[in-house]
């Protein structure tokens, strides 16, 4: 039996090498270290400009934040990007001055901003608690969140790209008049992709975290990993089987791009709030990967249990659609 | 070898596509099942390599129900060979066969070099991908995975198709000498001229049924009107006469100076097909 294993997995390893797999899981490597080093660790918020319209000098302000104007007009002027912060002490109290960016929580950390700033409580430095300081948060965040999108939407693709290119020379037939089992053809795949996705992980962790934190998170993250990418791995391979060419295999991995990734990404990483996104199953598995990366408490039992019931599921899928493919072509 | 009794299959409502086939094949038999597309002779086939399941009958292969066979067991007895050149096109000849030769017990493969050269398989593209074959040689090392592991039944899917005549030849060769070594031949074709070549026995399937089965020779003198052509010279002028066939027992009943043709009006096994069925076989 082992034999037999082996030489599948050696008859995948050639495909996946063949089929440009490992070149363009090193190009996403390369693009998505790029990002993080040279671009996402130096991004950062711009601290709200706040202007100041005292005309009677009521306030004696000092701050490096503030910026004195002489009119009302000036003011509003100012504070028409939308972004900055209004004081208006023309009448002896305080008034803020701040038109709507759009999201309501940023105009409520405006408005904070404005009072602090006003009050002489501000110093524009957060402090830092535990080991992470912004730039590591930053890191983590992103690495996180490339890793999410290589496992659930290229590594889907790859080992789609590679069942279609079996298809197309038809030797999925010749396996089903093999005295080998169905499930040890998936297996091998399974098993290859799982690899080399782990290895993904751990070196894009590795060089983007730097290996002395990676070694704390990348058990968890490892764990995080392997599950999401059986599960993508085995609906890649339940699509590529049942959809007849490559075309409609990409207007589905269009869908899947748009409507199942998209909101998992706008709700874990913007303001949005959608009471339903937890019912989303993509959600909870770009969660647990995220809480890995900030070595968060683990995931809770029964998440474990829907992930091992989803991969037995769609590998008894991916066995039964199999069987009737070779039935239906064979 | 093969014993199949009332073998009936249905894809759907309204889709009955056997019904009721019952041949029989005998250990070292090549057995040519022919019928035109959609007849029903693939479903057949997938029924006899245990591919397709939910029919109605019985099928015993090798001495056993194919629905209770141990389906490794089972695999390893059989040898298949698609109407088109499965192979791994990143893949060279070799390793292509080293491949598929992995799934099968050790002392059961045949050397794949060796089966190769038997095929008369270009040397120079042993070691080179399949992308790099023509169809010819592609059919010849499709041939050589059906033959890897030695099986006691082969079943074989328009084996000539895409080679030239010298290959078609070589492959009629192979296939005669797989039967002398006690394989039995189960081969579905359009090509009536292997059918008549190298079929014991021939079943004509169309829309689902048996139309006829017996031997080439045999369907062909069932329906033959034994009437002759006789082709001669008579005083420096051509003529020909058609005489029946007992009529030649006292030699040609017609005074000649010089006969240049016999020929006997034995109708073609496609004649016989569209006879039986109705049909043609394209």
């Amino acid at each position: 039996m082992w034999n037999e294993f082996f030489g599948l997995l050696k008859k995948d390893f050639r495909l996946m090498l063949s089929s440009k797999f490992f070149l363009l899981a090193l190009g996403s490597f390369v693009l998505y270290s790029c990002y993080i080093n040279f671009v996402y660790v130096k991004l950062d918020q711009g601290i709200y400009p706040v202007y100041l319209y005292d005309p009677q000098d009521t306030k004696s302000i000092t701050s490096e934040y503030v910026a004195r104007v002489g009119s009302r007009e000036a003011l509003e002027a100012a504070c028409a990007d939308r972004y900055s912060v209004g004081i208006d002490l023309s009448e002896g109290k305080p008034e803020l001055y701040l038109l709507a960016s759009g999201l309501e929580t940023a105009d409520y950390y405006r408005m904070i901003w404005g009072e602090a700033v006003l009050n002489g409580t501000a110093d524009g430095q957060a402090e830092v608690i535990g080991a992470d300081n912004k730039e590591m948060k930053s890191r983590r965040e992103i690495t996180a969140e490339f890793l999410f999108f290589e496992l659930s939407a290229v590594g889907f693709l790859g080992l789609a790209s590679m069942l279609f290119k079996e298809k197309q020379m038809g030797v999925i037939r010749v396996h089903g008049i093999l005295p080998v089992r169905r499930s040890m053809f998936i297996f091998s795949k399974l098993l290859l992709l799982l690899v080399s996705d782990l290895v993904f992980a751990v070196v894009l962790t590795g060089v983007n975290l730097g290996f002395s934190y990676a070694v704390e998170v990348l058990p968890a993250v490892l764990l995080q990993a392997g599950i999401l990418s059986l599960i993508m791995a085995l609906v890649g391979f339940l699509c590529a089987v049942r959809l007849p060419d490559f075309k409609q295999f990409s207007l589905f991995y269009l869908v899947l791009a748009v409507f199942v990734t998209t909101p998992v990404f706008l709700a874990g990483q913007t303001g949005i709030e959608w009471g339903w996104i937890i019912y989303h199953p993509m959600y909870h598995l770009f969660a647990a990967m995220k809480s890995a990366y900030f070595s968060m408490p683990a995931k809770s039992a029964p998440y474990y249990l829907v992930c091992f019931g989803a991969v037995l599921l769609l590998f008894l899928l991916a066995c039964q659609t199999l069987n009737r493919e070779m039935a239906k072509e064979g | 070898m093969i014993e199949v009794k009332n073998l009936t299959f249905s894809y759907g409502k309204g889709k009955q596509a056997l019904h009721g086939l019952t041949f029989s094949v005998k250990d070292g038999e090549i057995f040519g099942f022919l019928g035109p597309n959609g007849s029903g002779k693939s479903t057949t086939q997938k029924i006899l390599t245990g591919i397709l399941k939910g029919y109605g009958g019985t099928v015993d292969l090798l001495g056993e129900d194919v629905r209770n066979v141990h389906k490794k067991k089972f695999f390893e007895k059989i040898g298949v060979l698609f109407e088109f050149p499965y192979l791994y096109a990143n893949l060279s000849a070799l390793d292509n066969l080293h491949y598929f030769a992995s799934f099968y017990p050790k002392n059961q493969r045949r050397d794949a070099e060796e089966l190769l050269d038997e095929l008369e398989f270009k040397k120079d593209f042993l070691k080179k991908p399949v992308s790099s074959y023509s169809k010819g040689m592609r059919q010849r090392v499709s041939m050589a995975r059906a033959l890897i592991s030695n099986p006691k039944l082969l079943f074989l899917d328009e084996p000539t198709s895409g080679l030239d005549p010298a290959g078609a030849v070589l492959f009629r060769k192979i296939i005669e000498k797989e039967r002398k070594k006690g394989t039995t031949v189960f081969l579905t074709t359009h090509n009536m001229l292997d059918a008549d070549l190298l079929c014991d026995r021939v079943a004509f399937i169309s829309d689902g049924n048996i139309a006829a089965l017996d031997t080439p020779r045999g369907l062909k003198e069932k329906n033959s009107n034994h009437s002759i052509i006789i082709d001669y010279l008579y005083r420096g002028e051509r003529k020909e006469q058609v005489i029946e066939a007992h009529d030649l027992k006292e030699g040609v009943p017609y005074i000649y100076d010089e006969l240049i043709s016999i020929h006997s009006q034995e109708p073609t096994l496609e004649d016989m097909f569209i006879q039986y069925t109705g049909r043609g076989l394209a």
